[in-house]
């Protein structure tokens, strides 16, 4: 027993080693999954379509010439510059209205009506007369993210600003808050996670939108550089874009979860 | 003095107000914002040029286009895009969620790859999906379908695995046999959860037939859009705008009508 170093009785039997604890099968199963998937595409493209049909080896080939051409830097920096930057537009106006439309019972009746339709409406139908109005160029790419991300932002501020549990209000108006104090310093952080939400949905759409509005609007873009590569029969390049925007979007949505679980860990969904 | 009470006076008549006549107002705030836009859009409408119409004249092309032309055929062939994706999202969706919530390995095989499908804009997949698939009908199916079935697949999976287990202990000992585990218990339980995957989806199976026959080979509604965009008919972009967004409120208040219903009677406990 001594010799055990200590340990008493049958549960003496060794621990797992690390790798018999990190090889469950929970985590053994994507990884065959993951590889089934890419040998099924790999096969059926060789055997069954032409070969300028994108192979996941085609597109692990196509990478390092793709990253060495400097469009695909500056697609990249004006696509993802463009979604950054109208996410944070739309991002802020959607909060300053959601919090009006949370506190003030009139301003809420008088916007709710195209706030709600709009946010209904698939934003993509917006994208041709957006393009009438803002022209041919990039700006209308813009418009577009920073509605994509205010109807959803000024949606979900709204409905967390209006649900501020009453006492949270009760022991401001014991220390006298007044309404500012209120609006933005109880309300706000209160419905911080649902803010996070609907700036996690604005990314999602505005991601999309973008790409819809460099296809139609013939924007410089990573967007157009998809359609274009694969128009021109490149289609392994194609994906790499593709690929980015992927790793782009996985990681935006990465950080909202995250940054919900740290703002507010008791808020789940 | 006298004016510091008189504008105290005031603010409190206005606070009496706003809570005695709450029904007034609130009929008010809604006409006048409504007579604000139609108005402003009116009087825009008129000194613009071409770039922007008036209301009356976007309503009047949308009542002509809508009498014939172009339009109507453009709109059922949306409309027959758009019911086979949301079939097909309901049925694949819920099923494939049952599934997976049964089959552990399987999901935990799978779960990665949908969640990266999931954040990945599927709209950039588009060129991809039709060089492998070609642009006809059931390709653009696909592609709508991976837009929108993603919120009723998830939503069922969650709602599946999150059945107390004492539910289906209590069936077990009063005897219950499969198929009635599945009737009384599960079906009722997940119905919820699916529906309020559902009621996105409705929402989304509109942009992917939206994203669908914008960008494989321009069809249906998107095309009289990008006719319209071509050749700057305002008129015609505007109304078939303002008749899709009437269309996507209609159906979204449909979708949360039908969720409505089948969460009355857990309603407390969804709060």
């Amino acid at each position: 027993m001594a010799a055990h170093g200590g340990r008493i009785g049958p549960s003496a039997a060794r621990l797992p080693r690390w790798w018999e604890r990190a090889l469950t099968p929970e985590r053994i199963a994507p990884v065959v999954a993951g590889a089934f998937l890419l040998a099924v595409w790999e096969l059926y493209v060789r055997t069954q379509l032409p070969d300028f049909v994108a192979t996941p080896s085609g597109i692990v080939m196509a990478i390092p010439a793709t990253l060495a051409a400097p469009s695909f830097w500056s697609d990249t920096f004006v696509s993802l510059g463009a979604i950054v930057q109208g996410v944070a537009i739309g991002t802020l106006a959607g909060i300053l209205v959601g919090v009006a439309m949370g506190r003030v019972r009139e301003v809420d009746w008088f916007l709710s009506t195209y706030i709600r339709a709009l946010y209904a409406l698939p934003l993509i139908a917006l994208v041709p007369i957006v393009i009438i109005w803002v022209g041919y160029q990039p700006a209308a790419r813009l418009t577009i993210v920073v509605i994509s991300a205010f109807l959803p932002v000024a949606v979900t501020t709204a409905d967390g600003t209006r649900a501020i549990p009453k006492e949270y209000l009760d022991v401001g108006r014991m220390f006298g808050a007044k309404a500012h104090h209120v609006w933005f310093g109880i309300a706000l952080p209160t419905a911080l996670p649902h803010i996070v939400a609907g700036i996690e949905l604005g990314f999602a759409r505005g991601i999309t939108n973008a790409i819809a509005v460099e296809v139609l609007a013939s924007v410089r873009g990573m967007g157009m550089s998809v359609f274009e590569k694969s128009g021109q029969l490149n289609e392994n390049a194609s994906l790499v874009y593709v690929l980015a925007l992927a790793i782009f979007a996985v990681g935006i949505r990465t950080l909202m979860v995250r940054s919900r679980q740290r703002l507010a860990p008791w808020y789940s969904r | 003095m006298k004016a510091a009470d008189g504008t105290a006076a005031f603010w409190q008549r206005v606070r009496r107000l706003r809570s005695t006549r709450a029904g007034w107002i609130r009929v008010a705030c809604y006409a006048s914002s409504i007579a604000l836009l139609l108005g402003v859009w009116q009087a825009l409408g008129r000194s613009f040029g071409v770039l922007f119409v008036p209301f009356t004249t976007t309503m009047s092309q949308l009542w002509e286009m809508l009498q014939g032309g172009p339009l109507v055929p453009a709109l059922g062939v949306s409309a027959k895009l758009y019911g086979v994706t949301l079939a097909i999202d309901i049925v694949v969706g819920v099923t494939v969620g049952l599934v997976l919530a049964r089959m552990k390995l399987i999901a935990a095989a799978f779960e990665p790859y949908v969640y990266v499908l999931y954040a990945t804009p599927t709209i950039s997949l588009v060129p991809f999906i039709s060089v492998m698939f070609g642009f006809e009908f059931w390709s653009r199916v696909l592609v709508a379908v991976v837009i929108s079935i993603f919120p009723i697949l998830l939503g069922t999976l969650e709602g599946a695995r999150s059945i107390p287990r004492q539910h289906l202990d209590v069936a077990a000992i009063f005897g219950s046999n499969e198929r009635q585990i599945w009737r009384d218990v599960i079906l009722p339980y997940v119905a919820p959860y699916a529906m309020t995957g559902i009621k996105q989806s409705i929402a989304l199976a509109m942009v992917g037939t939206l994203v669908a026959e914008f960008f494989l080979n321009p069809d249906g509604v998107a095309a009289v859009l990008l006719q319209g965009t071509t050749i700057i008919d305002t008129a015609s972009v505007l109304a078939v705008t303002i008749f899709v967004a009437a269309m996507a409120v209609a159906l979204v208040g449909i979708g949360e009508l039908i969720e409505r219903y089948l969460v009355r009677w857990r309603r407390t406990a969804v709060g």
